[in-house]
């Protein structure tokens, strides 16, 4: 797929991805206090709310996942942060869409990123740069 | 179709390649790699703190828990002992707590507190909030634990998750949730069932499953496995104690 | 960056409280009715919603250490009692059918307060 097709096909998709309450005219001068505490509430307080029965299933991990795992782990084993930032980061900071849409250890591995460049100890630049030299890696000639 | 497959990439272009495909590299994958190699860079930990811990992370499993359940059941005065001070308790069976870092765990802290089941108080344990669970007793969590699905309903229907993982309980018995969200971590201890006296603490231990001990099921002789619907990874961890940890 | 100080503690296997803003003794004790304070979300909690105003009873006192809400955030120093708190469902949800069902969970002493009603 070019790039061109798959900007168009992000774009759809970015579109698509709404407020949970939408209305035409979305844009909001006033909130009413239970919509104020609803936007305010942390997205990983679910306790309580609705959901169907499903299936329940076990997952095998995935190297990545455990890798992720460890690296939380470790930064925090030497003070880079602590597990309490990172659940703060990865159940909270990441906002409700996407703590709903990715993957469990996603979210760990986003968080990791983010600390890293919220505290100077990586710049964004080299962040990206970082991520596009890895994939180069693995691009398939 | 779920949601993965409906927006993945993967279209006609791809299907013309003669040789097996090997699995593209994930965004995750690539971020993974991204973010360790950067760290260790950077000096934030060495490769060798790395391996450290994944050696701690694949060592540990449910066996350790139900080594702990089995010798409460058995010992008396190891019972005791156990309900006084349980993290001290498991160096007796083999777990320290403090490791790897000689302070524990970053996430799984120094706080384990043993639920004691009665025949008419049973414990569930949750953590709505993320997913907190005794990991250097019962190793990594359940991949259903973890389901924002879990977190919201347990809480509060309780007996309706119990009863989709096959266990109805009359309404005498209490059952008590509880919401592992601060720095406390929990194990069930069930009550033993009938038809096991005068068996050796192996024969205990076989039936202490991991479920039995997060409090979604009863041991049973002759239940020595949870069997739930497993989904596979496209690069699974490669480790013998993995495949061990995942039956 | 400072440690938490259930990790300290774990090196120096010092169970003593330290710094406690609300008084050198825990304010309640194993029994007493407490009610869960509704503080405002902002940003991060581990007070979970469903515990909130709901009047429960002290089932553990736990341990002594940093408030999440600091701890999350890398702010060191105030040190709080734990405790467990346990709920009957019947007071949390208005269907729960069974009478003796109960869930509990941890709550840092900040968020609670005592019961304004006696029941």
């Amino acid at each position: 797929m070019s790039l061109r097709t798959q900007l168009s096909q992000e774009r759809e998709i970015i579109g698509s991805l709404q407020p949970a309450i939408h209305t035409p005219q979305n844009w909001n001068y006033e909130v009413p206090s239970p919509l104020y505490r609803a936007y305010m509430h942390p997205p990983h307080d679910v306790g309580g709310q609705f959901d169907v029965p499903v299936h329940y299933e076990e997952k095998e991990e995935e190297q990545w996942e455990l890798n992720t795992y460890v690296t939380c782990e470790v930064l925090a084993w030497r003070g880079i942060w602590s597990a309490e930032e990172r659940r703060r980061r990865a159940d909270n900071d990441l906002g409700y869409t996407m703590y709903l849409g990715i993957p469990y250890y996603g979210r760990w591995i986003w968080s990791a990123a983010k600390m890293l460049v919220d505290k100077n100890h990586i710049s964004l630049a080299e962040l990206m740069d970082k991520v596009v030299e890895v994939k180069s890696r693995y691009e398939t000639k | 179709m779920n949601k993965a497959q409906k927006y993945s990439t993967d279209g006609a272009e791809h299907n013309h390649k003669a040789a097996p495909m090997v699995e593209e590299i994930t965004d995750f994958e690539v971020l993974e790699i991204a973010v360790r190699e950067l760290a260790i860079e950077h000096g934030l930990f060495t490769a060798e703190d790395h391996r450290r811990f994944t050696e701690f992370a694949e060592s540990v499993g449910p066996a350790g828990g139900s080594r702990l359940v089995a010798k409460i059941w058995t010992d008396p005065a190891f019972k005791a002992r156990a309900m006084e001070d349980p993290v001290k308790a498991c160096l007796e069976i083999g777990i320290d707590w403090s490791k790897p870092t000689g302070f524990g765990t970053p996430s799984d802290y120094t706080h384990l507190t043993i639920l004691e089941d009665t025949p008419t108080l049973h414990h569930v344990v949750c953590c709505t909030l993320c997913s907190c669970y005794p990991r250097p007793l019962l190793g990594m969590s359940p991949e259903w634990y973890r389901t924002t699905n879990y977190r919201r309903r347990l809480v509060r229907w309780p007996r309706q998750i119990l009863a989709e993982f096959g266990l109805i309980l009359p309404p005498e018995v209490e059952v008590r949730v509880e919401d592992s969200n601060q720095k406390c971590r929990f194990i069930v201890l069930p009550v033993r069932p009938s038809g096991t006296e005068n068996w050796t603490e192996e024969q205990l231990a076989e039936i202490v499953t991991r479920d039995c001990m997060i409090g979604v099921a009863l041991p049973q002789p002759g239940r020595t496995a949870d069997v739930h619907p497993v989904h596979k990874a496209r690069r699974p961890v490669h480790s013998s104690h993995h495949e061990e940890a995942a039956r | 960056m400072k440690q938490s100080k259930t990790m300290e503690k774990s090196q120096n296997n010092i169970g003593v409280l330290e710094e406690h803003p609300l008084g050198m003794q825990p304010r309640f004790k194993v029994g007493d009715r407490v009610q869960v304070r509704d503080m405002p979300y902002f940003f991060y909690t581990r007070s979970q919603m469903w515990a909130r105003g709901v009047v429960g009873t002290i089932a553990a006192l736990t341990y002594s250490d940093l408030v999440p809400e600091d701890e999350a955030f890398n702010v060191d120093g105030r040190v709080e009692q734990y405790y467990i708190v346990r709920f009957r469902q019947k007071d949390l949800w208005p269907e729960y059918p069974f009478d003796n069902d109960t869930v509990q969970t941890e709550s840092p002493e900040r968020w609670l307060e005592p019961a304004r009603n006696s029941e």
